[in-house]
């Protein structure tokens, strides 16, 4: 096992639909990461460090001056995509304070998407993943959800996964968000016939499939465990993280062995190799939930099951409350606690291992998250106990 | 031709890279002259072997649907009336390995099928704003 650098503080904004926050930004941000830094019990000022991922809106520099801090000694992020990156944030930070390079590192995001742009309405981005969408806006794809669509078709066709097996990722979701007041479907139960019933977005996709746009922000505290014993909160070792995808060519559009596919095939061979584990081992599982379809494959990718499988794998309810067969996306992620671009349910996995989730799986001593699956490179950290 | 999503929709902006496959009126692939891969989308470098020396070649036209999907939410304004339909994903016959998106023309959505054999067809506008004349690659079941 890894486990040099320890997460001691979670935080988050309230969290809201799109256009909901009654802040900007900018003002979410702040108020994560003070939340984060109260409930790791430190000094705002002793902040040396900040990472996060897709984020040009909120700049380490204003935040630096922004929330006081005494100095900023370092400031870095993983580079392409965009949600792929959320558990990267987190492997930043543990090099980051494991090279000495920082004390304590925030991992942050903040989304107010009423604020600006809807992060997935086809407006690109830039880099390799805009190049490749170009290829497909003259026959009208030009969304996450058309591209991760279209992997997932295939992928259905190829190993005779049903709509249900899609479908019961939603359930999953939103079961456990009725546990989570802090989720933004709290109180808003969904059926499998809904979600049957639910309008196409983009055939295989339901509304349903395809994650909520939100408002709000999230933050984690990341340190070393020997500063760690001087704060008052309950310490998680970052025992392994990993991030990437495989050396073959095709990632961009759809081309070669990565169609269709989702990225996470060599970051699970990474992850599992670095802590020694497995994926039987793991007692609770955040997976980032773009679109349902590719958290199915990304399943498979890391080893949880074969794809002949996953039917069963997901079905019947074993994914859904804290007895769960795999205790699965609690907080309700993405699709039904909130979309904060995947770091919330970074935060998330660590409460798991604290023990204070409000869908608490039994006894969890391996606790993996993994970040959106289909756009490269893939990531994912798994947190034990300190 | 009219061009299946209108006429002015969501026209490619060309470059040195794509201006053959969006203007030549045949199925222009890229392959590399020192290995002969070909790849897609094109590129600046060889992805198999780093060379350099890359060039355009025509390919036959044919191609089958590895993928597609059904697009019933109009994500732009100008889609609200052609709702549903599909996208495939075609891999090109001649290109190993390559697969290029496109309409399938003349179908109704629920005939189009992964395995499903199609032929290029090529829809013809001229960019109002940029005067260029555009041949833009489509599909047809064959």
């Amino acid at each position: 096992m890894h486990g040099k650098a320890v997460v001691v503080g979670v935080g988050e904004s309230e969290y809201y639909k799109r256009g909901g926050a009654p802040e900007t930004e900018f003002q979410l941000a702040c108020k994560a990461i003070r939340r984060a830094v109260e409930d790791a019990g430190l000094d705002l000022s002793e902040v040396d460090g900040l990472t996060t991922y897709m984020d040009q809106r909120n700049s380490p520099l204003r935040l630096a001056e922004a929330l006081g801090l005494k100095e900023l000694r370092w400031s870095m992020t993983p580079l392409a995509g965009g949600g792929n990156n959320s558990a990267a944030a987190l492997m930043c930070a543990d090099a980051a304070v494991s090279a000495g390079y920082a004390r304590y590192v925030v991992a942050f995001r903040a989304l107010a998407q009423g604020q600006f742009h809807r992060l997935g309405s086809g407006q690109g981005g830039g880099g390799d993943g805009a190049r490749g969408m170009a290829w497909g806006r003259p026959y009208g794809l030009m969304t996450p959800a058309q591209e991760c669509a279209m992997h997932t078709k295939r992928w259905m066709h190829d190993h005779g996964v049903s709509q249900d097996a899609l479908g019961s990722i939603a359930l999953a979701c939103y079961a456990n968000a009725q546990r989570n007041p802090r989720a933004v479907r709290y109180g808003r139960p969904l059926t499998r016939e809904d979600y049957h019933a639910s309008r196409w977005i983009v055939e295989p996709f339901h509304l349903f499939d395809c994650c909520q746009e939100n408002d709000g922000a999230a933050a984690l505290v990341v340190t070393t465990p020997e500063r760690a014993r001087d704060l008052r909160s309950t310490p998680v070792s970052i025992l392994a993280a990993a991030q990437g995808m495989g050396p073959d060519i095709g990632a961009r559009s759809f081309q070669g062995k990565w169609f269709p596919g989702t990225f996470y095939e060599n970051v699970g061979k990474m992850l599992w190799d670095r802590a020694g584990a497995k994926p039987t081992d793991v007692d609770a599982v955040q997976m980032y939930e773009n679109f349902t379809g590719p958290v199915l494959m990304a399943l498979c990718e890391m080893g949880f099951c074969e794809p002949e499988e996953v039917e069963a794998f997901v079905g019947d309810g074993r994914l859904e409350g804290p007895d769960a067969a795999l205790p699965f996306n609690t907080s309700g992620g993405n699709l039904a606690e909130a979309y904060i671009h995947g770091l919330e349910m970074v935060s998330e996995a660590v409460r798991q291992v604290r023990g204070d989730s409000t869908c608490q799986a039994p006894k969890v001593e391996l606790s993996l998250a993994a970040g959106g699956p289909g756009y490269a490179p893939g990531s994912a950290v798994l947190f034990g106990r300190a | 031709m009219p061009r299946f999503l209108g006429d002015d929709f969501m026209l490619p902006v060309l470059d040195p890279l794509n201006t053959p496959f969006y203007t030549t009126g045949s199925l222009q692939m890229q392959f590399c002259r020192a290995c002969d891969a070909a790849q897609h989308p094109p590129d600046d470098v060889c992805f198999s072997c780093q060379s350099t020396d890359l060039e355009f070649r025509a390919v036959p036209g044919t191609g089958t649907i590895e993928s597609f999907v059904v697009i019933h939410h109009p994500i732009h304004p100008a889609l609200r009336d052609k709702v549903p339909f599909a996208v495939a994903l075609v891999s090109v016959d001649g290109a190993d390995g390559c697969n290029v998106m496109g309409n399938v023309l003349g179908a109704e959505v629920e005939d189009v099928a992964i395995g499903k054999k199609v032929d290029v067809r090529f829809e013809e506008v001229t960019n109002a704003q940029t005067g260029e004349t555009l041949k833009i690659p489509q599909w047809a079941l064959a």
